[in-house]
């Protein structure tokens, strides 16, 4: 467990340093228990940081979701570093927007989190429909502990665990500046099995299954915008002329984004599982990014985001690549 | 107007009557409840809390084809609402059929919106009363509704045990009931007196509030307040907050091509959250950063809407605050714009 009066004084420290201008972490939500990403930009903003198994957000998509303002006639631009906390899961979105040369190293400032793993919110409000007092959750050994308004509630780890953290491979941050804890052991496996059964199933049930969700996307592009490696300034989903993708939404045209954005994605996607937690309709969207991820990993073992010296596997070539799966 | 009641034995068969004609109703899709529409009543899912997504775009699609056109040929074939029949839509909650009346205001302000209009004409809304309040984020008393709320509805039911109790509320109601005169029976007498005690007893049982008082007219003073930057730092910019508003109306017209020389124009839902949407054809944005666009979306809400046609364009539905992916919660942002000087 990180501890929190550590957590902020480093924190503070670090907002304090002349070289940073902003520090993105987690602080309590506004109701029941959810936490939300808080914004340092001054010491005092630093007391209400937190680090808990509720803190789900992928803070490294901040880094490229900033909106940048033209700099104005005299002034110089903002240099300055920000400085983010992340988890295992999340540092591998910094490596890969860092091999993608998305911005230099030295503009981040990097708050390793080793991470024993995150809830699902959607389990935890499923469990928990009621609360709505600001409440805390705390991993207890085996346990997580929830309370909320005077009231406890143990509940086993693996029954509200993120999917993302009973197959993760990474608990402690490939890329840090500052590590908030003592390294995590790994504690779980990806074997892909579930990618795997869903390549068993005939072509017609897959399409009836994806019909079924793809029918009720309401093309928010919160899955898209939520994810750290969406960042295209020209997004093709956004272009009128030529107008690569409709804006309508119907079963072709949610299917078509659906299917863009998985290739878009394919090793480049470093599992975070963001865009699948944050649709309001459920979408598993992982389904579709793990079955990628696995490809990319059997055919050119290639795993993005473990190592910025590595290039990015799409815009690399090797003789020895193998295309025997290309018709 | 009448009270009825409809024992549940009987639903099925109600709404196998009602689906002659456009049935609309809560549905599940996996566990998702969506407003769709229904062949066979079993499909109707009325164990719901409140469903994920609003039934507007029964009345406001999120892509509606206004005319289709070839190119060289200057005869357009417009669209026909009509054709599109008599729609019921039934079990939605009293905050987004308020909801509705709410918007109806818009489309029918300076320029008479034919397609809306018509199909709001043809549509006949039955509500669920909310018996138990469905969510802990759900703030309709603060906004002008309730959970047993009738404004917007044609007709609502009340989830009694056994049966429902039948409110007929407007001429489209007694209609509807008239063709439910099967399925429905004379209420008891002390019926009508114990539902105006649940919805005493449901309202008490909502949970969070916001004193809206003078939030209108605050709102304009506070243009420049650092607040805005605050609540909108860690704002994703995507639209789920207003796509899943009941009350969010915004549109884009675009023209799409279908095949070569062909294509249709049409209105899709647009969004304030989105970069693109008031970008303008020389590049530039009068509302360039999440800041500007979350200023709008409340703005829009509890300032202009009051201000052009006196009632908050809000409901208190709570999706925006129970779906918003980083916690970006309206009723902190109004309790800081009550606090801001
Ligand atoms: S978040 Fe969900 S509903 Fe929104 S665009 Fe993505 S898949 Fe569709
Ligand atoms: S596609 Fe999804 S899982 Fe992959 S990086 Fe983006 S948000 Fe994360
Ligand atoms: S407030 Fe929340 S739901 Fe709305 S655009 Fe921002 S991130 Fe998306
Ligand atoms: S602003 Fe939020 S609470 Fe209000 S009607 Fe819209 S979705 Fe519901
Ligand atoms: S906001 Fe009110 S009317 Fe709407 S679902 Fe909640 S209790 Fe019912």
């Amino acid at each position: 467990m990180v501890d929190l009066t550590k957590l902020r004084e480093m924190a503070k420290e670090v907002i304090s340093r002349e070289d940073v201008r902003e520090l993105i972490g987690y602080r309590p939500g506004t109701y029941g228990f959810r936490v939300r990403p808080a914004f340092v930009t001054g010491p005092d903003d630093a007391d209400d940081l937190v680090f808990t198994p509720a803190c789900v957000n992928n803070l490294a998509s901040y880094i490229v979701l900033e909106e940048k303002l033209p700099v104005k006639r005299g002034e110089e631009p903002d240099l300055r570093k920000v400085a983010v906390m992340v988890k295992g899961c999340d540092s591998r979105a910094l490596l890969q927007q860092m091999e993608e040369k998305a911005y230099p190293r030295e503009r981040i400032l990097v708050l390793g989190i080793p991470c024993t793993g995150v809830v699902d919110m959607a389990k935890v409000q499923a469990r928990f429909p009621d609360v709505l007092e600001v409440g805390e959750i705390a991993l207890e050994g085996e346990k997580l502990v929830l309370s909320a308004g005077g009231t406890k509630e143990e509940v086993p780890k693996e029954e509200l665990l993120a999917d993302k953290c009973t197959r993760c491979r990474y608990p402690t941050p490939l890329v840090y500046d500052e590590l908030l804890d003592a390294e995590v052991e790994r504690f779980a496996d990806d074997d892909y099995a579930d990618v795997a059964e869903m390549e068993k199933r005939s072509a017609a049930d897959k399409w009836a299954y994806w019909e079924e969700k793809f029918n009720r996307c309401i093309r928010c592009y919160s899955c898209r915008n939520v994810c750290p490696m969406c960042y295209c300034e020209d997004c093709v989903l956004l272009r009128l002329q030529p107008q690569w993708m409709r804006r309508s939404v119907d079963l072709s045209e949610n299917t078509a984004y659906h299917i863009s954005r998985a290739y878009h994605l394919a090793g480049r996607c470093i599992q975070c599982g963001e865009c699948q937690r944050v649709c309001p309709v459920d979408i598993p969207l992982m389904e579709l990014n793990r079955k990628f991820s696995k490809d990319v990993l059997e055919l050119y073992d290639y795993e993005p985001g473990t190592d910025v010296e590595n290039p990015p596997l799409l815009s690399t070539f090797k003789v020895e690549d193998r295309e025997d799966f290309i018709m | 107007m009448a009270v009825k009641k409809l024992s549940k034995e009987k639903l099925g068969e109600a709404l196998g009557e009602l689906s002659k004609f456009r049935l609309i109703a809560p549905a599940k899709s996996d566990d998702v409840v969506v407003f769709k529409q229904i062949g066979d009543a079993g499909e109707a899912f009325l164990g719901y809390g409140n469903s994920t997504v609003p039934p507007k775009k029964f009345a406001f699609p999120q892509t509606e084809t206004l005319f289709r056109f070839v190119v060289g040929n200057p005869e357009l074939n417009e669209k026909n609402v009509e054709e599109e029949g008599t729609t019921v839509i039934f079990g939605l909650r009293p905050c987004d059929a308020r909801a509705m009346a709410i918007v109806d205001k818009l489309f029918s302000w300076d320029f008479e919106d034919p397609y809306y209009l018509k199909r709001r004409e043809l549509t006949t809304l039955v509500g669920m009363a909310c018996v138990e309040p469905p969510s802990v984020n759900c703030f309709c008393a603060s906004v002008g509704g309730n959970p047993f709320g009738t404004e917007g509805l044609d007709m609502l039911l009340t989830d009694m045990g056994d049966y429902y109790l039948v409110q007929e509320l407007t001429d489209k109601g007694k209609k509807l009931a008239e063709t439910l005169s099967a399925q429905l029976e004379d209420a008891a007498a002390d019926d009508e007196k114990k539902a105006e005690q649940m919805a005493l007893d449901a309202k008490g049982k909502i949970r969070r509030s916001i004193d809206t008082a003078g939030i209108p007219e605050k709102l304009p003073d506070l243009w420049e307040n650092e607040l805005w930057k605050k609540v909108s730092a860690a704002c994703l910019g995507c639209g789920i907050c207003t796509y899943l508003c009941p009350t969010c109306h915004c549109f884009d017209i675009q023209d799409e091509v279908e095949e070569m020389g062909e294509g249709r124009r049409c209105r899709m839902w647009d969004s304030c959250m989105f970069g693109e949407y008031t970008v303008h054809a020389s590049g530039h944005n009068p509302r360039p950063t999440r800041k500007e666009r979350t200023r709008n979306r409340i703005n829009h809400k509890y300032s202009y809407y009051p201000e052009h046609f006196e009632v908050i364009a809000c409901v208190g539905c709570g999706r925006c605050i129970n779906l918003c992916p980083v916690n970006i919660d309206i009723l902190d942002i109004l309790d800081q714009v009550v606090d801001a000087s």
